[in-house]
């Protein structure tokens, strides 16, 4: 169902706003909130119930990926909620490659053998990367499943080795969620380099992500950017100057505000959401703070 | 005096007085200090009958004895735009601006940046401050625009596998150019867009591109009804700057590279198809 777009969203009131620079990056929210798992950090608290973002439709996806391609995208990211719960996920990727290098953001835990095996078909055949994305906690089964649920530490590990076997060099995303449990060790990414290795990955590429006080952290963070705060910071540096997300219902300035109306650019067209954001979210803080960026370098 | 290769811009046709015209130039990016490499890349280009020589960017970095390579370009009449090193050391910036998300890339950035910030004259950092960021010319018939990065972003990574048709169409069409030249990834690459124009990266000759020869590479463009690309590879004494790279005391990591051909360091932005390709 197409929701109208709000005229004036009260908490974009006084915002300070990030310009549009470029048109770089085209995120697509394709299963929604839409998750087989239930992290207790998720950003925009995913999980198995009906999703509160819904999935889109495949017609959809491929509409955005044609008008970026026009637009001049330089990447794709399919994100989710879990993308491999997607019908159509394996030929939406392989239309996505066919216009800019892709990105799929997973958890890992519905990765196959026949899955992976396809995903390497489709590697070779494109003339641009393909990026897996598999998000880990941490390299203690029994503390990443403390946040990500029983077993999923088992099932993520087995993705890693299944798409490494076939030469897809996954990229495996963590946050510094569980960094606290490790005070004499090693940082969270020379942790991860270690891990991969130990098993047998020659290649380990890793991406570490802050925590953000969102989805299912949002409660108490109530601190918000103000002109101030950004005296003297350049604002073409953060991702909504150059990215954009599309997901049910319209199109969004942040991958992880998508589906929040505040962050809700156009109704559905591209173009027409290439003009400044609303720096409105507590979590744009964080974004000022780290300099993060979700894309993958 | 050493000879000058060309007569350059000077002694090139201009068509509307503004945009200087070649037959035949010869481009590359990406010096990283590397002198030896530089001499011998000028030193074959002499045989080259080219009517210009440019030079993409990013002078320092990576390899010994910043200075070094300021004469040589100066006095043979390279025609050089500014890269994001070039950019920061000239405006005294603490890095090197080259882009790096991940932390084991910035480390050896900054080394590297620490390294040739400190050794570069104030001399030499002024005359990088008086370099365009852009240059045109016209190669034939075609309109020719030179960037280090991307046209939009001096820093941006325009990797073979991460760069889409699209894109650089929209880069050419915008620009109002036929052909697009740039640098700044280490690797070079050549594409053609049906009608639409033609994109090459041209490569460095600062360290070898990570395919397991010590060669580095530039390309000589020449003007046809199409334009003629011509990747040419250049063998230099690399033992002997690896040997002096240990000597002033940089990593290990990067005197293996000049040895092998393998990245050692800076891998971590790599898309999955160029990474796969490399030992590391």
């Amino acid at each position: 169902m197409k929701r109208p777009l709000p005229v004036l969203v009260e908490e974009t009131v006084g915002a300070p706003v990030a310009p549009f620079l470029r048109f770089t990056a085209l995120w697509i929210q394709i299963t929604g909130t839409w998750c087989n798992l239930e992290c207790t950090h998720c950003l925009n608290a995913s999980g198995p119930k009906e999703p509160w973002l819904p999935v889109m439709e495949a017609a959809a996806v491929r509409r955005a990926i044609g008008e970026a391609d026009a637009l001049g995208v330089k990447e794709v990211y399919f994100t989710g909620g879990e993308p491999f719960l997607h019908r159509e996920i394996l030929p939406l990727l392989s239309e996505s490659l066919r216009v800019a290098p892709t990105t799929v953001l997973t958890n890992g835990t519905v990765m196959t053998p026949a899955i992976a095996d396809d995903l390497a078909r489709l590697a070779a055949a494109a003339r641009y990367s393909l990026e897996i994305r598999v998000s880990l906690d941490d390299v203690d089964p029994a503390l990443n499943d403390r946040v990500r649920g029983p077993g999923a530490w088992a099932r993520a590990v087995h993705a890693i080795r299944l798409l490494h076997d076939r030469g897809l060099l996954p990229i495996v995303t963590a946050t510094e969620l569980l960094s606290g449990e490790h005070p004499s060790a090693p940082g969270t990414y020379d942790r991860f380099r270690d891990f991969l290795r130990s098993l047998g990955i020659t290649k380990p590429r890793v991406k570490v992500m802050p925590v953000f006080a969102l989805g299912r952290l949002e409660a108490g963070a109530t601190a918000k950017l103000d002109e101030a705060a950004l005296a003297g910071f350049d604002r073409g540096l953060l991702q909504c100057a150059d990215s954009r997300i599309v997901a049910d219902g319209g199109v969004y300035a942040c991958p992880i505000l998508a589906g929040l109306p505040a962050a809700r650019l156009s109704d559905g067209g591209l173009a027409q959401a290439f003009r400044p954001a609303a720096l409105y979210h507590p979590t744009c803080v964080t974004c000022h703070q780290t300099g993060m960026s979700c894309r993958n370098a | 005096m050493p000879q000058r290769l060309t007569t350059g811009a000077m002694g090139a046709r201009t068509r509307n007085g503004a945009t200087p015209e070649y037959r035949r130039i010869a481009v590359f990016g990406g010096v990283y200090n590397n002198a030896p490499a530089l001499a011998a890349t000028l030193d074959d280009v002499r045989g080259r009958d080219v009517d210009a020589v440019f030079c993409l960017g990013d002078l320092g970095g990576f390899g010994p004895h910043p200075d070094r390579v300021f004469p040589l370009l100066r006095e043979q009449g390279v025609l050089v735009l500014q890269g994001n090193y070039d950019e920061a050391l000239a405006s005294g910036r603490t890095d090197c601006g080259c882009g790096y998300t991940d932390p084991r890339d910035n480390y050896f950035a900054r080394v590297s940046y620490a390294y040739t910030f400190s050794r570069t004259s104030a001399a030499n950092r002024a005359w990088l401050a008086t370099l365009p960021g852009h240059r045109r010319a016209q190669l034939g018939a075609h309109r020719v625009l030179m960037c280090h990065g991307s046209p939009r972003v001096i820093n941006e990574f325009l990797w073979e596998s991460a760069t889409p048709d699209g894109l650089l169409r929209t880069f050419l069409r915008e620009r109002h150019a036929d052909v697009m030249l740039c640098t700044h990834t280490g690797i070079k690459w050549d594409r053609s867009l049906d009608g639409a124009g033609r994109v090459v990266n041209v490569g460095v000759i600062g360290r070898p591109e990570n395919d397991g020869t010590p060669a580095v590479w530039y390309t000589l463009l020449t003007a046809t009804p199409d334009v003629e690309v011509q990747f040419v590879p250049v063998r230099y004494d690399h033992e002997a700057l690896a040997r002096e790279m240990e000597r002033e005391g940089l990593p290990v990591e990067f005197a293996e590279t000049i040895r092998t051909g393998w990245w050692t360091t800076c891998l971590e932005n790599l898309p999955a198809k160029e990474r796969a390709r490399g030992r590391f």
